[in-house]
């Protein structure tokens, strides 16, 4: 087989590897150096919106918590896929109701699973 | 395409079965649905349609292959009552389940690669938490994690292989990739990154696959998943993955196969003798089909090696032949494990106590190695005959080695349930009315298939 590149152009991706493993050390290294250190009590301590910190950080909390979350996030993405629709409607609306179709099978799945996780009881707090 | 859409809301009408309070009516439902969904595959026979601007292409090859993983889930759901009636959560499994079957679909019919990705995605993670579904139990939920961490950095190559194919084609679509890599092989061009490209993704669908030396989650995932999800997994999910990497390769890469066709050669002789050498050692009766089913998926990618007008109908008949096979030992074996211990000195007096069943499985068992009257054999024969005429003599030695390996773990099956029960034996093997059906069906399926392999070899070909 014939090459058409050769490894030699493949030189500044290794020049870029280098450079950014070089800039992440350099960064590294010279805040370390040239910063001032403070050492005292206060300056250690963990900065808890000025309120004096107590205890244990690693304590359980109720796994509602993330399940709430989780749910957010999921929904929160499948509505970013209404922008491009969106931005792009006008266009596709002069062609028939292909577009405004396809959405509604979208948001109709969306709707089974938010029936669905409503009816499971995820979003009941007690 | 009608299959795939009929799966996927049988998928949504399964998951809201619980919340509507229907659940009853649950496993008929998916009994009908899949049924219906297999007829209107095989009724669009010869009509080879592609759809959604080319996203999906349903030829003949697809569509023997959409209906071959909804056959064989129809014949897993029979062994599958327990796993759904004890559960809280059933609706859910079968909901995963037919999310599988959905993305083992969208894998044998995809026409652009961002497609194939979505139908590998979405078979991968309803398999993940199929795996660990077993919640109470450790090894199930280490199983989940592993093939999960190991399934997403294999997915990862493969999507770093896409994205090189992307870059020297600039298209997704399965027929631009074929032209372009055409064009510039005839002129000696194609880029290196295409190359690169290429073997990423081989990586990544070798994983999915098991193939050595990415074989190393197999093992331990199939051991510590719920027999009944390890029974799926080894059947319906590989049988998608085989179809998936097969289209891929036959569609888009022939033309520079004098690249990738030794690597892989050597990668499925490495295959089949990690697997069956391995095997040999096992006292698992679980694990020895875990390294069976690697060795199994050395002679797939045979097929894929030889890539001639025959290999189609060969990787279909295999395919055919193997799963059902592994239905009929993992049926065997979700009847004899019921206690969690999975040995294969559970066996013993099992010829003694239901004389009919333990033939039916020396049937099966000998098709799993290869013996003459049984499918096994046929399909290896068409695999080596396919390998032979593409001019890797070599392979085809080292497939025939490794079978002779094969026959001695397989007969061990055979030896130990013919002989007495052991005193310290606690475990009574006990057949269920479903296990001496499912062993019933796949034997006799065998032995047809055995009997007339043209059938099924000539569909493809």
């Amino acid at each position: 087989m014939v090459l058409l590149s050769t490894p030699v152009d493949y030189l500044p991706i290794a020049m870029m590897f280098v450079v950014a493993i070089g800039f992440v050390l350099f960064v590294m290294f010279a805040t370390h150096w040239m910063g001032p250190k403070h050492k005292s009590k206060v300056k250690l301590e963990a900065f808890e919106c000025g309120i004096e910190s107590k205890g244990n950080s690693r304590l359980p909390f109720s796994i509602k918590y993330f399940l709430i979350a989780i749910l957010f996030v999921l929904f929160d993405v499948e509505v970013i896929f209404m922008y491009p629709w969106a931005v792009n409607f006008a266009e596709w609306s002069k062609h028939g109701l292909a577009a405004f179709g396809e959405m509604l099978v979208f948001l109709g799945l969306l709707v089974f699973g938010l029936i669905y996780i409503i009816r499971k009881g995820a979003l009941k707090w007690e | 395409m009608k299959a795939l859409i009929v799966i996927a809301l049988l998928g949504v009408v399964t998951m809201m079965s619980e919340v509507f309070r229907f659940k009853k009516l649950l496993l008929p439902l998916v009994v009908v649905g899949l049924l219906a969904a297999c007829g209107l595959a095989i009724g669009d026979w010869n009509t080879a349609i592609r759809y959604y601007s080319d996203m999906v292409y349903f030829d003949n090859y697809s569509l023997a292959f959409t209906s071959l993983i909804i056959v064989l889930t129809l014949l897993w759901l029979i062994i599958s009552k327990g796993y759904f009636v004890s559960d809280s959560s059933r609706a859910e499994h079968a909901t995963l389940i037919l999310f599988t079957l959905c993305g083992g679909v969208i894998m044998t019919a995809y026409s652009d690669l961002s497609m194939f990705f979505v139908g590998l995605e979405i078979l991968s993670i309803s398999l993940y938490v199929l795996a660990s579904s077993n919640k109470h139990d450790l090894k199930s939920n280490e199983a989940g994690m592993k093939y999960f961490l190991m399934g997403s950095f294999a997915t990862g190559f493969l999507l770093f292989g896409m994205a090189l194919i992307y870059g020297a084609a600039a298209s997704f679509n399965l027929v631009k990739i074929a032209e372009y890599v055409q064009t510039t092989a005839a002129h000696g061009q194609t880029p290196m990154f295409v190359y690169t490209g290429v073997l990423l993704m081989m990586v990544g669908l070798m994983f999915k696959v098991s193939a050595a030396p990415f074989h190393f989650w197999a093992p331990d995932v199939y051991e510590g998943a719920p027999t009944l999800i390890t029974a799926f997994m080894a059947t319906v999910v590989k049988t998608a993955a085989f179809a998936a990497f097969y289209r891929l390769f036959s569609t888009c890469f022939g033309d520079i196969s004098g690249f990738w066709a030794q690597t892989l050669a050597v990668i499925s002789a490495v295959t089949m003798l990690t697997g069956n050498i391995l095997a040999v050692s096992q006292t698992s009766l679980k694990r020895m089909l875990a390294y069976s089913s690697i060795a199994h998926a050395g002679y797939m990618l045979m097929a894929i090696v030889a890539m001639n007008k025959i290999s189609g109908g060969a990787i279909f008949l295999y395919a055919t032949a193997y799963s059902l096979g592994s239905l009929g030992a993992f049926a065997c074996l979700h009847a004899i494990s019921k206690y969690g211990d999975e040995s294969i000195e559970n066996l013993k007096g099992f010829a003694a106590d239901n004389k009919i069943w333990a033939g039916l499985l020396g049937v099966i068992v000998l098709s799993l190695a290869g013996i003459p009257p049984v499918a096994g054999f046929f399909a290896k024969y068409y695999i080596f005959y396919g390998v032979f005429q593409s001019n890797f003599t070599w392979l085809v030695l080292v497939a025939i080695l490794s079978s002779l390996i094969g026959v001695y773990y397989y007969f061990r099956i055979i030896i130990t349930m013919v002989q007495p029960r052991s005193e310290k034996a606690t475990v009574l093997p006990a057949l269920t009315g479903a296990h001496k059906a499912l062993l019933l069906i796949s034997a006799l399926l065998a032995l047809g298939i055995g009997i007339y392999p043209a059938f099924l070899q000539g569909l493809l070909s």
